[in-house]
């Protein structure tokens, strides 16, 4: 599923929080098409990885290059710098683990509101999108409901529908079934699979689902204190780890 | 009989099968059968019925009472109108004071911590005095035509003092509500690439209307009450709230219970109808936000604009926008 | 879509709000021009100039003090000596008539910010209040008495010592009580004890109010004031002879952005003209029963 083509870039990512490093020196290379997972134990700086690179968290230091557009983490948000963190975001898309659905808005109008409201597209045009991506995702009949009428799993995969209708080149998962009641998780994971083998979408995804990355991941991620300690792809992963840390996480989870 | 025996402590049996009931029982039953909300009714016209003999003993001028009625009730479209135009004012005023409140702006900050702490800690009726007659005052320095702004007739300080009073209040509510939108949302937004006020416009401030539309409905309420408070300045017979023409015709007939009680009747009914509307509302409003309508308005259902006093906070749930505006509305009597 | 319908209600309330707030303006004399008292292309040197270009005269009055000002809602019109004079002043102006309903303490103060341009609501001359305002030549003279409860067991003024007597704040009668009373040309005696404890109210019905209930021991107020209420069924009585003869008058601003001496002097050859061609004593006695138009010695 990999290609040449470098989607997601991050150079020694580090990040503070107050005086505690929680990002020791990350890199990372995600290839179009990839789907990278990344695990271990929480407080390890996977999330906090994804969430610098969309931004949500600002980079104590190092660089973070998504589809061409290149951010120097640390420094003053100056309006030309979160110009581009906007730009930047555009082409990520995020799933997060309370899914954030808008409340006050269907959820056809939660999958328009981006393509409408950020990319100014018509409305016609937008329903029709959405309409399409709720149906990727199994939900195009609960188009009229309001989320509070959802299931939780529903509900994620709406979330999903909404990140993808605004067509990114990547997509960023924290979490997305952690908070969900374990009958639920199953569907999710269904779609996100999707996601990987029908629109071979690039996807980064931070996950307790040892089954899901066995089954989808093209390359896994084993994060200690701060720093990716081994990567590989999942054979590598379930059979040949190095560390002695990696066999003692995969063996509590699994 | 068995049951004519019974002594203190004890309890009468109820009718036995087979045995007739006596006329005691009887009369117990059917008053138990009545509904509540019938009961109710009764004693409030009770109470009602006792106050009119009372007036009578006493002497009410009700003939006079009658003469004057349209006078006073005339005066409850003043009470509208100044409320209505005073709380829109104050709503604008209130959002930008929740803005400021929330802001890292130091300015906006700043100024906003200002305004709020001004008009909470002074009194309602002395910013009205500072207003009327202190305002122009400091336009004396100043030359024709701005002297002239400065001095506002009596009515429109009144809605200028209403508005910024009221709108110090409800910064307060406005700001609740605002942050009483989870912070995944303004993630989720800003994840889709969203500017700062495509965000507040389409995400958090329709979110926190929603949830702060119950209080200023409750202001509003309360905000009625105090246009009384504008007669202290002396406006026009025009612009005359009914508790400024009850004060009018009682004092120079020497009339004055008969007055104010009507004037007091004028607010009360003005009051009880928006009470009602009022928590229409705050069901209809609280539909998208939990499932059990009923926690809602258990929360929120004491009319008549009490801002907040001693209304139970039934625990703190942790993503319900409701609760941490009650917290707010707790503490903002305290400041 | 929403965003229209929202829209529209906020520039509904919008418009409605300048509309209100443009209803509830008053109009200053001229609609504010420039204050400085050229004299040339027209514009008004005084006040006297002004309102008789505007054929306005706004004047003052207390609506709740019957005789002398009083509100007839069932006509919606004015009645009282107080407002039959000022109507009549306005007519020999040659201008029509407006008028205001501030509180009393803002009227004597001065500084009315040209919100209105004449007071004519009894005012007693005194020397503190001709600091801020402009006084005509008085209209008519009043006595001022006090009353007590009906049947009370204080016949006389020297029983007072010790009472608690209620008169209208910032009123000659409270300046009189503290022996403060400065009126030009007039000797005063007090004859009311020193010792007596004063309760002030926002005007003189209020205290009689209180006294009817028994609240205070005494009132002291215009005897003209009195024997209304007791007309109107209030169970007090007078008690002795008046105390002082209290000069009334009309004022204007002496703070007016535009001089208001030369309007005043042409309201006092207005007055002048009502005293001798006997238009005062005619509504005096209307009103009161008397004349009280010429100046009488205290008793």
């Amino acid at each position: 599923m990999s290609n040449d083509q470098v989607v997601v870039h991050v150079e020694d990512l580090h990040k503070y929080f107050g005086d505690l490093e929680v990002v020791r020196g990350v890199n990372i290379e995600v290839h179009l098409g990839e789907v990278v997972v990344m695990f271990g134990r929480s407080g390890a700086g996977k999330s906090t990885v994804l969430r610098c690179i969309n931004f949500l968290e600002d980079p104590t230091s190092g660089v973070i290059e998504v589809d061409g557009i290149r951010l120097e983490g640390g420094g003053h948000r100056t309006r030309a710098k979160r110009e581009q963190i906007r730009q930047l975001r555009i082409r990520t898309g995020m799933v997060f683990q309370q899914f954030n659905l808008f409340p006050q808005l269907t959820t056809l109008e939660n999958v328009m509101e981006g393509p409408i409201t950020v990319k100014h597209m018509p409305e016609e045009q937008a329903r029709g999108l959405a309409l399409t991506f709720l149906d990727r995702v199994g939900l195009a009949e609960k188009a009229n409901q309001y989320p509070i009428r959802l299931s939780g799993g529903q509900q994620q995969r709406v979330a999903i529908a909404r990140a993808l209708a605004m067509e990114p080149k990547v997509m960023l998962f924290d979490e997305p079934t952690s908070a969900l009641d374990p009958e639920l998780i199953g569907e999710v994971l269904g779609a996100m699979k999707t996601l990987a083998t029908e629109m071979h979408m690039t996807m980064i995804v931070v996950t307790h689902e040892m089954g899901f990355a066995r089954e989808v991941a093209d390359r896994m991620m084993f994060f200690n204190e701060g720093v990716i300690l081994e990567e590989g792809p999942p054979e590598h992963m379930f059979q040949h780890t190095r560390f002695p840390e990696t066999r003692k996480f995969l063996d509590a989870v699994l | 009989m068995a049951s004519e025996q019974t002594g203190v402590g004890t309890v009468r049996p109820p009718a036995a099968p087979g045995r007739p009931p006596t006329a005691r029982q009887r009369v117990e039953s059917l008053v138990l059968s009545i509904p509540y909300r019938v009961k109710l009714v009764v004693v409030w016209i009770a109470i009602f019925v006792i106050l009119a003999i009372g007036f009578a003993a006493v002497g009410f001028d009700t003939d006079w009472m009658l003469e004057h009625l349209w006078f006073i009730v005339k005066g409850a479209w003043v009470v509208l109108f100044v409320a209505l135009i005073s709380i829109v004012a104050a709503t604008v005023l209130a959002l930008l004071g929740a803005l400021g409140r929330l802001s890292k702006n130091p300015v906006a900050y700043g100024v906003s911590g200002f305004y709020t702490s001004f008009f909470r800690g002074t009194p309602l009726i002395v910013q009205l005095f500072l207003i009327y007659l202190g305002l122009p005052q400091i336009g004396i320095a100043l030359r024709e035509p701005y002297r002239s702004w400065f001095v506002l007739s009596a009515i429109t300080a009144g809605m200028v003092g209403l508005s910024l009073n009221y709108g110090a209040y409800m910064t307060e509510i406005f700001r609740a509500g605002i942050q009483s939108v989870s912070h995944g949302q303004y993630e989720a937004a800003d994840a889709l690439g969203m500017t700062y006020k495509q965000k507040m416009q389409r995400v958090v401030l329709p979110q926190a209307l929603r949830v702060v539309i119950p209080p200023v409905g409750n202001e509003f309420i309360a905000m009625m009450k105090d246009v009384a408070l504008i007669a202290i300045l002396g406006q026009d017979v025009f612009w005359s709230d009914p508790f400024r023409r009850a004060n009018i015709v009682g004092t120079q007939d020497f009339r004055n219970l008969e007055a104010y009680v009507m004037a007091a009747g004028v607010f009360w009914i003005l009051t009880a109808i928006f009470t009602f509307f009022q928590r229409r509302l705050e069901t209809k409003v609280g539909k998208g936000y939990v499932r059990g309508v009923d926690a809602r308005t258990r929360w929120f259902g004491g009319g008549g604009g009490d801002r907040g006093v001693g209304r139970p906070t039934a625990g703190i749930a942790v993503h319900d926008p409701s609760s941490a505006i009650e917290q707010v509305k707790q503490t903002q009597d305290h400041e | 879509m929403r965003k229209r319908r929202l829209f529209a209600l906020v520039a509904l309330f919008a418009s409605l709000m300048l509309v209100g707030a443009a209803c509830a303006e008053d109009e200053p004399a001229g609609g504010g021009g420039d204050g400085s008292p050229t004299d040339g292309a027209g514009e008004p040197a005084n006040l006297l100039e002004q309102i008789e270009a505007d054929g306005v005269l706004r004047v003052a009055t207390d609506p709740k003090y019957p005789p002398q000002s009083s509100y007839n809602e069932a006509t919606g019109t004015w009645e009282g000596f107080d407002i039959d004079v000022a109507t009549e002043i306005a007519t020999r102006l040659g201008v029509d008539i407006e008028w205001k309903t501030p509180t009393w303490n803002v009227l004597t103060a001065g500084r009315w910010s040209d919100r209105w341009d004449l007071s004519v609501g009894s005012m007693t001359i005194t020397e503190e209040r001709a600091e801020v305002l402009n006084f005509s030549e008085p209209y008519y003279f009043t006595p001022a008495g006090l009353a007590v409860q009906a049947g009370s067991d204080i016949t006389s003024i020297d029983q007072l010592a010790g009472k608690t007597i209620g008169v209208c704040g910032a009123c000659t009668y409270e300046f009189y009580l503290n022996r403060s009373l400065n009126i030009p040309n007039y000797e005063i005696e007090y004859v009311v004890p020193e010792d007596v404890t004063l309760k002030t109210y926002d005007t003189d019905t209020t205290a009689i109010q209180d006294l009817v209930l028994g609240r205070i021991d005494a009132a002291m107020s215009a005897v003209p004031t009195l024997t209304g209420a007791i007309d109107s069924g209030s169970e007090i009585e007078l008690l002795g002879e008046p105390v002082f003869y209290e000069p009334l008058a009309a004022a204007a601003d002496t703070d007016a952005s535009l001089d208001s001496q030369p309007f005043i002097d042409r309201v006092s050859e207005i007055i002048e003209e009502m005293h001798s061609d006997g238009t005062l004593t005619e509504l005096s006695n209307t009103w009161y029963g008397e004349d009280l138009t010429t100046q009488q010695a205290a008793a």
